[in-house]
């Protein structure tokens, strides 16, 4: 297919470079700078899509990122698929391929086109308010059917082959938009010395200087452009950013923007380079020169394809060569709106009328259209387009503004494209993602940002700027206004000379009068997008929606990727009408990031797959993995879980595992315990303010175990502390709660004791601890160690140095699974060696390399708490029978003493740690099971407590259970019962929760 | 020296040692980048690393770690170095001393026996951190993905030393020369640097250096 629609000459377009593309199956060609849009409207491509209520064919309207219509699908391959892609953002390359999101099975044919006022009668105005008023069940059944026939978009199924990225940025002033304003802002920031960003959305750098008519110095004002970027990309500290949208303003200055680096070259980026990248920006000051977006007319079948922006045609035809029709209609309020005409002309092609609102227009642009035999019906506007799939007449009535009505039978006139000016809406998103109310000016009639809650400035036409002239001028000032907020010295630029137009006022006009009312008439459109038309917004307010905000709910006005682009003004000033007051009494809804639609794969950046989550590993790390083990997280880290032998699951290993330790001798990988070397003369002092239990006579060459509570008595972490020397003593904590001890410390050393000398140092990095328990642990140690092991040398919780494995060590004789146990540290660079050697040297020993999941069963055994398991933060020393550890009589009130002694952690009714015994030794209670005394009671039963930890104990031979029940500690002996999911039921009986070698001998041997 | 702080040799007189990133085998990848690397990085590794904690007003201490070590105390967020030895700030009490290799046992002699009396903190971390030396001409555009922290020449100049937030993890980034920088990294997430290091800097060719 030819492109019938493609201008001879003219654009900036390379005619020499043709590319192929396709869209909803059919082949066409267009040209390297042409973006997709422009590209089907040159091959004459009228309807792009059906739209989301009514199915009614619809075309391309706009020319950038307010375009309603032209979302599309992209994408030739499943992973390669892009949902929410506007046409007139899509820079067109070889290859591209794309689809309507809506209109299944065609766009042309549509069985829902034929339905599409059923649609209408299903999906009321207020459709989503209504179907939220009912019972949840029922909108899933309406959720069904309208994501269906929605149909906006969808994700791809499969992986995404591409790579985005972060880059974070910071500078002196970030500009918004690259036109006029933009351009001339950037070029006094730059020029003073800041640190400038310059990020525009579209493909080239110049916005509506791309395409105007005026000229600037007597030349295009593309010239220009192409000067000042050369400036620009010659100053070291200005960084440029084509194709990058700013779409988000948070707070303290810090925005995003969305850079497409390679969209335009495929759909799939080259090799080594990145699709996307997420700029997050931290400016000094912001301009936004977001420019503005021309506002439609709201006339009846204003959505048929055919109908247009003025400036968008405009556009098409000067930057892009295209017309999009042959014999054009304008109807507008104001004077800008006549270039789109005089440009028609120039290409050569006929204008069959403008009407105009204004009784008697006479500005520059005015006259020069009528002096080119243009026909002007003034006081006059297009009141309803005909034609279903492409426009074929327009109708055009005298009308009286101030009443609201048509006041003759107008004529109709033949034309295959309809385009309309409603005035400027200033592009106020970004100024209000902040919570900046925008301002509506009734002369200009548009709202402008409100009050800058950051450093920012407007400049051009978001300040409601509108000529070209003046927004130079504006981008000048606020280019020298942020530099000098940013601390450098104002330079001044001269401004390129522009024939000054004489312009005149705008008529306010927004919704066109129809001979019938609204709600009978053709549908007028307001937000294309989401198929609200004036009729609806009315029906809103008679049904006594007033805010603007209700009204956007409840007819949905400005939703979605929209975000009232288009629609909004025209939206505001009919419920206005119709409630009787004025646009600023109305007021506007809020806009919100995101701008336009940013990808999943650029807000994910780097943070995904292997690079999700960081992962720590321990210095044996490369033996853990050559020696076959599963891994459990543990916050950050990688522990090992259990190591299967072949054909083994975990319940096998561990059984193994656990027998091993209790019979020969095991090996853990300890190294992430959290360790804090403490230095200083109140080091003993301040354990025993943190610590529940006596630090005092602990002597040198000690090791004692401590629990640590919040200021509630709470218990929150415990581990072994040892006395290194007098002032010196090294804590351990649990794994997971390594940072929160470290920082607990320093805050308390820091806000409420800063008069103790001590410090704290982590070095749970430095240390790589080995721990080797069970009987044979002494005699497989003395072959590696010089250390005298004798046990009354070496005795329970003591600490020697020595050399382990020709490495200089500490060895600790502690244990946390009831066995002989010795904890082997070294400096991590050594370890590696050091438990290669022991396990070598275990081979005739059975030594057994163990996991977590093994030292979790051991402990249990034991009755050993695991502090965030069988503790959740109501739990006290107390609780957990472990009042030995609390020091009653120490001098200084330690943290949570005094909470622990508040009356109800005193109670005798409090949920205490005990063991279980399932009646059945093979039952395996589940953790977390709730307990009851009665499992034949009525629902809701009277729960009694839960269980915390619970293991089949391999070396015990039946299962067994940690659990917090209320008066637990008096009801040794009694029963308890976990009603469980499926209806079945596991009976318990409450015993001591220490089930091995309760004495305690076989760790002191 | 008063025995109240336990301190011992802790680097083995001859025993194979590992690196944090031991298992990267760095020196296998020496050379086999592209020609012209946008970012080269060498790990610095098994240096000694103390942590040195102090009252920075206090003249006699800063006069002792002077006098021990030729080297002022840095003030807030600076580095200073004299050959293989630098001496960082790393907080308002709190310093980072770099050594050569298996000198830390020594220093840390010298500057306690230079330091008696005073209530002080030296504790060797050696084992704990590795440093990653990253140098070349596209250095600065990894660390603007890697860090919030801005690394402009003007907010941070050479011999300015910062621990922030890198990627998912945090440490501490120091700027060494024009175009050198170097990570002070944790052992525990020296992988997961590595990984996102290789990942930062695939667009601009990265090499290996011994």
């Amino acid at each position: 297919m030819s492109q019938v629609n493609r201008l001879a000459t003219g654009g900036r377009i390379d005619r020499s470079q043709p590319l192929n593309f396709s869209f909803n199956g059919q082949s066409y060609q267009g040209f390297v700078g042409d973006t997709l849009a422009a590209a089907l409207l040159a091959n004459g491509v009228d309807i792009v899509g059906r739209s989301f209520k009514y199915s009614r064919p619809r075309g391309i309207v706009a020319a950038g990122s307010e375009e309603p219509n032209a979302v599309l699908q992209i994408g030739s391959t499943e992973a390669a698929q892009i949902p929410n892609v506007r046409a007139t953002q899509q820079a067109l390359y070889a290859g591209l391929v794309a689809s309507s999101t809506n209109g299944w099975p065609s766009v042309n044919t549509d069985l829902m086109g034929i339905l599409g006022k059923v649609g209408g009668k299903v999906m009321p105005p207020g459709f989503y308010y209504k179907t939220f008023m009912y019972p949840q069940n029922l909108w899933l059944t309406y959720e069904k059917y309208i994501r269906k026939a929605a149909g906006l978009g969808r994700a791809p199924k499969a992986a995404d082959p591409d790579s985005y990225d972060y880059m974070n940025q910071h500078c002196d002033v970030l500009i918004v938009g690259g036109g006029a304003a933009g351009l001339a802002a950037a070029l006094v920031a730059g020029r003073s010395g800041a640190r400038v960003i310059l990020a525009d959305e579209q493909e080239e750098f110049g916005g509506s200087l791309l395409s105007t008519r005026e000229t600037l110095d007597g030349k295009p004002a593309s010239e220009w452009v192409t000067k000042v970027l050369a400036e620009l990309a010659s100053m070291p500290e200005v960084t440029l950013l084509p194709r990058a949208t700013v779409h988000g303003y948070h707070d303290h200055n810090f925005l995003t923007i969305h850079q497409r680096l390679t969209d335009h070259l495929g759909e799939i980026a080259p090799m080594g380079m990145l699709r996307q990248r997420m700029h997050r920006v931290r400016a000094k000051c912001v301009v936004l020169a977001t420019g503005a977006h021309e506002r439609p007319l709201v006339y009846a079948n204003n959505d048929v394809p055919g109908n247009m922006l003025a400036d968008a045609v405009s556009t098409y035809v000067r930057r892009y060569g295209v017309a999009p029709g042959k014999q054009l209609v304008l109807s507008t309020n104001n004077d800008y709106a006549y270039r789109v005409v005089l440009d028609w002309l120039d290409a050569g092609l006929q204008v069959v009328a403008v009407a105009d609102a204004r009784s008697n227009p006479r500005g520059s642009w005015v006259e020069e259209a009528r002096k080119r035999g243009v026909r002007i019906l003034t006081g006059s506007a297009v009141v309803e387009a005909a034609g279903s799939k492409r426009v074929t007449a327009a109708r055009i009535c005298a009308i009286d503004v101030q009443n609201h009505k048509v006041t003759s039978p107008g004529e109709v006139l033949d034309c295959d494209l309809i385009v309309s000016s409603g005035g400027y809406s200033p592009v106020v998103h970004l100024a209000s993602h902040l919570g900046g109310k925008p301002t509506w000016r009734e002369d200009i009639l548009a709202f402008v940002p409100g009050d800058g809650l950051q450093k920012r400035f407007c400049a051009g036409a978001v300040n409601g700027v509108f000529g070209l002239a003046d927004a130079l001028a504006n981008g000048v000032e606020a280019g020298v206004s942020a530099a000098v907020e940013a601390g450098y010295k104002a330079v001044s630029a001269s401004v390129p000379q522009v024939v000054v137009h004489l312009e005149e006022p705008t008529q306010a006009l927004f919704q066109v009068p129809h001979d019938k009312p609204t709600a009978r008439a053709p549908k007028q459109f307001v937000d294309l997008q989401n198929d609200v038309t004036a009729a609806g917004i009315e029906l809103a307010t008679r049904e006594g929606f007033e805010s603007v905000e209700h009204v956007k709910r409840y007819t949905a006005l400005g939703f979605g990727t929209d975000q009232g682009k288009l629609g909004n003004i025209n939206g505001l000033a009919i419920a206005a009408r119709s409630l009787g007051i004025s646009i600023a009494q109305m007021g506007t809804t809020m806009f919100r990031p995101n701008y336009t639609p940013v990808t999943f794969g650029a807000v994910a950046g780097r943070h995904c797959g292997e690079l999700f989550e960081a992962k720590r590993y321990t210095a044996m790390q490369s033996w853990h993995l050559q020696n076959g083990a599963e891994f459990e997280d543990v916050g950050q880290w990688k522990r090992p879980w259990y190591f299967p032998k072949a054909g083994e699951d975990l319940h096998g290993a561990v059984a193994r595992e656990c027998l091993a330790v209790r019979n020969a001798v095991g090996i853990l990988d300890a190294s992430t315990l959290g360790k804090i070397d403490i230095q200083g003369p109140d080091a003993r002092e301040f354990l025993n303010r943190v610590y529940s239990n006596a630090w005092t006579k602990l002597d040198v060459g000690k090791a004692r175990y401590g629990l640590m509570c919040k200021e509630d008595g709470m218990v929150f972490d415990d581990g072994v502390t040892a006395c290194l020397a007098d002032n010196h003593f090294l804590m351990t904590t649990t794994t997971g709660g390594a940072a929160r001890v470290m920082e607990w410390l320093e805050i308390y050393h820091q806000t409420e004791w800063p008069e103790l000398k001590v410090y704290f140092t982590s070095v749970t990095d430095h240390w790589a601890t080995m721990t080797l328990s069970g009987p044979n642990s002494r005699k497989l140690l003395a072959e590696v160690t010089d250390i005298d092991l004798d046990k009354d040398a070496f005795p329970f919780m003591t600490w020697k140095e020595g050399q382990v494995g020709g490495v200089p060590a500490r060895v600790f004789r502690i244990s946390f699974t009831g066995e002989l146990s010795y904890e082997v540290n070294v400096q991590a660079d050594y370890a590696l060696g050091v438990w290669e050697k022991i396990i070598e040297a275990g081979k005739k020993h059975g030594l057994t390399p163990y996991g977590t999941e093994t030292m979790h069963v051991l402990r249990a055994e034991k009755g050993f708490i695991i502090v965030g398991q069988d503790t959740d933060g109501s739990v006290t020393p107390d609780d957990l029978n472990m009042g030995w550890c609390v020091g009653r009589t120490k001098p200084f009130s330690w943290i949570g003493w005094r909470g622990m002694n508040r009356e109800d952690c005193t109670r005798e009714e409090r949920k205490q740690l005990v063991g279980l015994k399932p009646i059945d030794p093979s039952k395996v209670l589940p953790e977390g099971a709730q307990l009851v005394r009665d499992p034949k009671q009525p629902i809701p039963m009277d729960m009694v407590g839960h269980v915390t930890s619970s293991y089949a104990s391999a070396a015990l031979k039946h299962s067994i259970a940690m659990a917090l029940v209320k008066g637990g500690l008096k009801r040794i002996g009694e029963r308890v019962f976990a009603p469980l999911v499926d209806g079945s039921v596991i009976e318990a009986e409450i015993v001591s929760s220490v089930f091995y070698d309760p004495k305690g001998d076989r760790q002191n041997v | 020296m008063s025995n109240s702080i336990n301190v011992y040799q802790q680097r083995p007189a001859a025993a194979h040692a590992e690196s944090p990133l031991f298992h990267a085998e760095l020196d296998q990848l020496v050379g086999k980048g592209p020609a012209k690397a946008g970012v080269t990085l060498r790990e610095k590794k098994l240096l000694g690393h103390l942590t040195l904690r102090g009252d920075a007003k206090d003249s006699a201490f800063a006069g002792a770690v002077h006098q021990a070590l030729g080297l002022e105390l840095p003030s807030a967020l600076m580095l200073v170095a004299a050959g293989e030895t630098s001496l960082q700030w790393l907080g308002p009490d709190e310093w980072l001393l770099v050594v050569p290799s298996g000198t830390e046992f020594a220093v840390e002699q010298k500057l306690r026996a230079a330091l008696d009396g005073q209530h002080i903190s030296i504790v060797n971390v050696s084992g704990g951190q590795t440093l990653l030396e990253l140098s070349g001409p596209k250095v600065r555009d990894v660390l603007m993905k890697s860090s919030s922290y801005d690394v402009h020449p003007s907010n941070f100049p050479v011999g300015k030393a910062v621990g922030t937030v890198f990627a998912k993890s945090q440490l501490v980034i120091r700027h060494t020369g024009e175009d050198t920088w170097e990570l002070v990294v944790r052992r525990s997430f020296a992988d997961y640097v590595w990984l996102w290091l290789q990942d930062a800097s695939a667009e601009f060719g990265l090499a290996i250096k011994a």
